[in-house]
């Protein structure tokens, strides 16, 4: 073994690597995955409308909260990614009870039969979707 | 004054890990890379421990931590000149272009994947950036870890990687430019200490040769720009093996383990590694006093981890869904072993994420590196994969599920490290006489495995 033939293999192998590189980033992913928008924007209404320390979170879709449960769903998603935009409030997944509630759902022409299903009253609406409400 | 403060403890924590002068500009280089990783370490960890007594965490912090920087750069004067090491052959200048070329795609690709996931990955806004976020803005930081979060925040996660990103944020305002900066950081740091690292030991050639099997892994680049602990965390191990396998003193040996224990703080497997490197360093060196001084090194770190685990942080997921009916049913389920056993497999020839890399370093294991003298590095990387075997098959989840969401992310926090343990062998296969033997990563007159 040489040191120009470890050479010639190490950066023949660099170079398929570069190309897989160059093919996903610059090819495949600006033609197959759209650019996803900033978290924020979505949840920047509902951000100035939610003090305190914690509030309860409802939603048209289950999210992933104990084992078995696929931690992949929209469900899931939508959750996680509330919980990220109104940090520091802790959201208490499924609790309808707690002083100020947020309703997120999927389709946002359900939002008020969720409200309805889980006894809340609706305080403002915060985009389509999203709404922040209390208990009747 | 941040900067000030991780500049003056990064080179005080250089100053007293390297007994002797620094010979030349790769050494140099070398150290002000590792002055860079362990100053932002240990600023993220001291912002942790005043936070866990304190609460909060000021200017005074900071200007504790620089003052121990200073008095560790005057109290650890060098005086001698280190030793000088053989000459070795200088790197072709078509090498030095196939390395800029892979950097600069490197680069390019963390720039796009930014743009094209502007909060970084799932983990990153799930996770990490979520605990900063609650760092930065919580009245009681005590919330970052509440219970009533979703398990799949990790409370229990050290939080090395949250706090660097929360004093960033705290001082320069809440944007997204603030955590990929700090990504961005950790990845060049990632290839410069693999690169540099072999470098002064082994030459230029070989040393660019390591960089560029980490600046080409497809998902390192995608992996640093996740904004999530791997990449730091591979750092801090790649620094740590380095310095164990080239340390000529104990203080380095202790400043290895510093660079663990900072891993220790970075996510939960830093300590399986930590320990891992402790283990084959006393495996192999039959050295317990410089064993001692690495875990020494490691115990301010370790400490703080303790010091949370025990105090603040919920129960593991892993730890709060397993009964010891679940982990008896799994160790002796033949079918969890079998399916782990097929999982791996496919991975080492998982192109979309490893090109060919993974497949090369597993076929070179088999047929030239398992015949070479046990090293350090080696040892250690052998038993932190033989433990996740028994990690995977016992852990609560669906076996599939956690193996393909976790198994890329162990092998960006273990490749710089196994780069520096293969370049090393190699080197040793191919020098030639006159140029003596390589120090790196040697074990004299250990057995062959």
């Amino acid at each position: 073994m040489s040191v120009r033939r470890v050479t010639a293999a190490i950066v023949a192998l660099a170079a398929v690597g570069m190309v897989r590189i160059v093919w996903l980033h610059f090819a495949s992913e600006p033609a197959h995955e759209p650019r996803r928008m900033p978290i924020d924007q979505h949840y920047q209404a509902l951000r100035s409308l939610v003090h305190g320390a914690e509030a309860g979170y409802v939603s048209d879709l289950p999210a992933a909260v104990r084992l078995g449960e696929d931690p992949a769903t929209r469900g899931t998603r939508m959750y996680l990614q509330a919980q990220f935009a109104l940090a520091p409030v802790v959201l208490r997944y499924d609790d309808a009870q707690a002083t100020v509630v947020i309703a997120s759902v999927a389709d946002p022409a359900g939002l008020a039969e969720l409200l309805r299903q889980r006894s809340l009253e609706l305080v403002a609406e915060a985009g389509p979707g999203l709404a922040l409400a209390r208990p009747r | 004054m941040s900067a000030v403060a991780i500049a003056l403890i990064g080179a005080g924590l250089v100053a007293a890990g390297f007994p002797r002068r620094a010979t030349d500009g790769v050494e140099r280089a070398y150290r002000a890379a590792a002055a860079v990783a362990l100053g932002t370490g240990a600023w993220s960890a001291t912002y942790a421990a005043w936070r866990l007594a304190f609460g909060e965490a000021g200017a005074a912090k900071d200007i504790c931590l620089a003052v121990v920087g200073v008095a560790l750069l005057f109290g650890c004067r060098r005086r001698k000149t280190e030793e000088a090491l053989p000459r070795h052959e200088p790197a072709p200048r078509w090498l030095w272009a196939v390395f800029a070329l892979a950097c600069a795609v490197a680069a390019a690709a963390f720039v796009e994947h930014t743009f094209r996931f502007p909060d970084g990955g799932w983990d990153a806004w799930m996770i990490w950036n979520l605990r900063a976020r609650f760092l930065v803005r919580a009245a009681d930081f005590r919330s970052a870890f509440s219970p009533e979060l979703s398990f799949l925040a990790h409370q229990d996660y050290p939080w090395l990687l949250p706090g660097a990103v929360a004093q960033a944020l705290g001082q320069l305002g809440e944007s997204r430019v603030v955590p990929a900066a700090v990504a961005a950081v950790f990845g060049i740091l990632t290839v410069a200490v693999v690169a540099l690292a072999i470098a002064r030991e082994l030459g230029a050639r070989w040393g660019l040769l390591g960089g560029l099997a980490v600046a080409t892994l497809p998902c390192f680049a995608t992996f640093a720009s996740n904004q999530q602990s791997d990449v730091p965390l591979a750092a801090f191990l790649a620094i740590a093996a380095a310095l164990v396998a080239s340390a000529r003193s104990r203080r380095e040996l202790a400043l290895a383990g510093f660079a663990a224990g900072l891993g220790i703080w970075t996510k939960n497997e830093g300590l399986l590694y930590a320990i891992c490197l402790g283990v084959a360093f006393l495996w192999r060196r039959r050295d317990p006093r410089g064993a001692l001084a690495f875990a020494a090194g490691a115990l301010p770190c370790a400490a703080l981890l303790v010091w949370f685990k025990l105090g603040v942080a919920p129960p593991n997921d892993l730890a709060a869904f397993s009964t010891a009916g679940s982990l008896a049913a799994n160790a002796i389920d033949p079918l969890r072993w079998g399916e782990l056993a097929l999982l791996t497999l496919r991975r080492v020839v998982y192109f979309q994420d490893f090109a060919l890399w993974v497949l090369a370093q597993t076929l070179l294991l088999w047929v030239f590196v398992r015949k070479q003298p046990a090293s350090v590095l080696g040892t250690a990387l052998f038993l932190a994969c033989a433990a996740y075997g028994p990690i995977y098959a016992l852990q609560p989840h669906r076996l599939d599920w956690i193996f393909r969401t976790s198994a890329d992310r162990i092998l960006i926090q273990i490749w710089p490290t196994a780069v520096l343990a293969t370049i090393a062998a190699l080197a040793k296969a191919v020098v030639r006489p006159s140029q003596g033997s390589p120090r790196f990563s040697q074990v004299p007159g250990s057995p062959p495995v």
